[in-house]
């Protein structure tokens, strides 16, 4: 069931358009990321769905909702850098942030306590969040845009700013979250995108350059790929720099990779035979022959540095 | 109402845990009390001076009580306009700046409520300090001058805390207004000069306008009446809804500030 739909949505600052007329729509229960390189309109489109950022034209329909109403009581919003009260303790924070979404005080105290165990941060309830770490405070945050178990949660670089195991256990906690409501979250790491979630959208100066679901966008954009290692060899080296100099006409792109070579190639079958011949008839020693597939990882480095 | 509440109830807070509530009053009372005090020492404190030649008789006549009232609301009007204008300059500007703005706006809060309860925090610790302040003034001028009548000092009470709210939220609007806070509580209490001082140069053209409040507050001191004041108090009142409207709607605008 369809949750969100975007259409058309443009936002231009001054004279440049961070975000080019992207439309998307975000189904119920799915995980969606919003991938992309820096500055590629993540953050500005975010601010956007979240009312925070009026955008310049476009439409923004939440199920239940009239296009462009009022919606923040159904989202839960984590920014990039989570900006808390310094003064208050990490419970206080949370219990007003439950209240300002109409929980009563009884409701408030219980999540809050419930949010806090989750995020790992209980034992430090107490104490004043200007003396807080980075990861405390992200978790906090995290906390703070679950209260009102909001039906989509929307996370601005929920993981960038955390050291590996911080990393790890938010990640966790997402994995668990993803079976209670929708979560839209922002990442320029793939990796996070394709552990987590079902659907990618990946951003690029301002557009959606490829979006859909994992499974299927690996399928769609899937090529055969060679990977050739060799010994580092006069004889063999020269021969490999030879040969990508003018590589057969099956060798769709290649690209160097420590001791060998990456081929997309578009016929695996010929590919394998051929490479195989020339790589016996010239007596090169080779290490390593694998044929597999391009990763998401290969696509997503191909859009994002495409001019 | 109940969301109204938790965020008046979060702006007390604040106060309280930034000493706020504490040093403001405080400062009010010193303010208050200094007057009635230093006139009162004022011949002894001339007479100590030693640079006279010998035999000078000081004649220095001994001011009436409601002047006396009346010059303690004029510290009132400079410092503790000063004082009021500093408290409440980054009201909206510092949590935009911060980006605290934007984690509460994204919650179902009415930004009617955001600003009015902040506004109604100021305009409370500003009761609090003033009525503080003015009751020492009047209980010291009432020790070593005269007592004024209480009705007379209640009046004057009214009006001049009025004139001490309209600045607040005069800051308030500019803070919201402006991303600097200095400049803020800077542009707020230039537009109190200038109301003073072009309502004293056109008193006909300027009879309603809220600059007059501090005169009507000392007038009803010193002669018991305060002529023409409820147009005036009409005016301000109107003034202060204003400003409330567009401290909301330029939140509404821009709830934070990587969206200027
Ligand atoms: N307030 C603003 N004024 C002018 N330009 C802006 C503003 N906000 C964003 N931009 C521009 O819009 C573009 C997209 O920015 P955005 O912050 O959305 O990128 P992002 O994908 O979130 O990047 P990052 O990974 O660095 O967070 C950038 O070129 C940025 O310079
Ligand atoms: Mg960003």
């Amino acid at each position: 069931m369809t949750l969100l739909t975007v259409e058309q949505l443009t936002k231009t600052f001054g004279g440049t358009c961070a975000v080019d007329g992207i439309g998307f729509t975000i189904h119920e229960g799915r995980c969606v990321a919003l991938l992309g390189p820096n500055g590629a309109g993540k953050t500005t489109t975010i601010r956007m769905l979240t009312g925070l950022l009026a955008p310049t034209s476009g439409r923004i329909a939440f199920r239940g909702f009239a296009p462009g109403a009022d919606h923040r009581s159904v989202i839960g919003f984590l920014p990039q850098i989570p900006a808390l009260y310094g003064w208050m303790t990490g419970q206080e924070f949370l219990i007003y942030a439950g209240r300002l979404c109409g929980l009563s005080a009884k409701e408030a105290q219980i999540r809050c306590s419930g949010l806090l165990e989750r995020v790992g941060i209980a034992s430090a309830a107490k104490r004043r969040i200007a003396g807080y770490s980075g990861g405390m405070k992200q978790r906090l945050g995290l906390a703070q845009a679950l209260i009102h178990r909001p039906k989509l949660l929307i996370l601005d670089e929920p993981v960038s700013a955390l050291d590996p195991i911080g990393r790890r256990e938010v990640m966790e906690l997402l994995r668990e979250l993803k079976q209670e409501t929708t979560i839209l979250f922002s990442t320029h790491v793939l990796h996070d995108a394709e552990e987590l979630c079902d659907d990618v959208l990946i951003m690029r100066a301002g557009r959606i350059a490829v979006g859909g679901a994992v499974s299927e966008i690996r399928n769609e954009h899937r090529q055969p790929i060679l990977t050739l290692e060799i010994e580092q060899d006069e004889q063999s080296r020269n021969w490999l720099r030879g040969w990508l100099q003018a590589p057969p006409a099956y060798v769709q792109s290649t690209s160097a990779n420590g001791g060998g070579a990456r081929l997309v190639v578009t016929d695996v079958h010929a590919a394998r035979r051929s490479l195989m011949g020339e790589l016996l008839e010239s007596d090169v020693r080779f290490t390593k022959l694998e044929i597999g597939h391009t990763t998401l990882e290969d696509l997503f480095m191909k859009v994002v540095t495409a001019s | 109402m109940t969301q109204w509440m938790v965020l008046y109830r979060k702006e007390w807070l604040e106060l309280i845990r930034s000493s706020k509530l504490i040093w403001m009053p405080v400062v009010f009372i010193l303010l208050g009390a200094m007057q009635p005090i230093m006139t009162y020492m004022m011949p002894d404190i001339i007479a100590n001076a030693g640079n006279m030649p010998e035999g000078t008789i000081i004649e220095i006549p001994t001011p009436h009580a409601s002047e006396v009232l009346a010059q303690t609301l004029q510290q009132f009007g400079t410092l503790g306009l000063l004082i009021i204008a500093l408290i409440s300059m980054g009201t909206v500007s510092g949590e935009r700046m911060s980006g605290t703005s934007a984690m509460i706006l994204v919650k179902p809060v009415a930004y009617t409520s955001f600003v009015t309860a902040k506004w109604a925090a100021i305009v409370t610790i500003t009761a609090i300090s003033f009525v503080l302040g003015y009751g020492a003034g009047w209980y010291y001028t009432a020790a070593l001058f005269d007592t004024v009548a209480w009705q007379d000092a209640a009046g004057s009470l009214l009006l001049f805390g009025l004139w001490l709210s309209f600045i607040g939220t005069l800051t308030i609007l500019f803070s919201s207004l402006l991303r600097s806070a200095a400049a803020a509580a800077f542009t707020a209490l230039g537009t109190a000069a200038l109301l003073s001082i072009a309502t004293s140069l056109l008193p006909k053209a300027l009879a309603w306008s809220p600059g007059k409040l501090a005169g009507l507050a000392s007038a009803q001191l010193t002669s018991g009446t305060a002529s023409g004041m409820w147009p005036v108090i009409g005016i301000t009142f109107v003034c202060i809804i204003a400003a409330l409207a567009i401290s909301v709607w330029s939140l509404r605008k821009y709830p934070s500030i990587e969206a200027v």
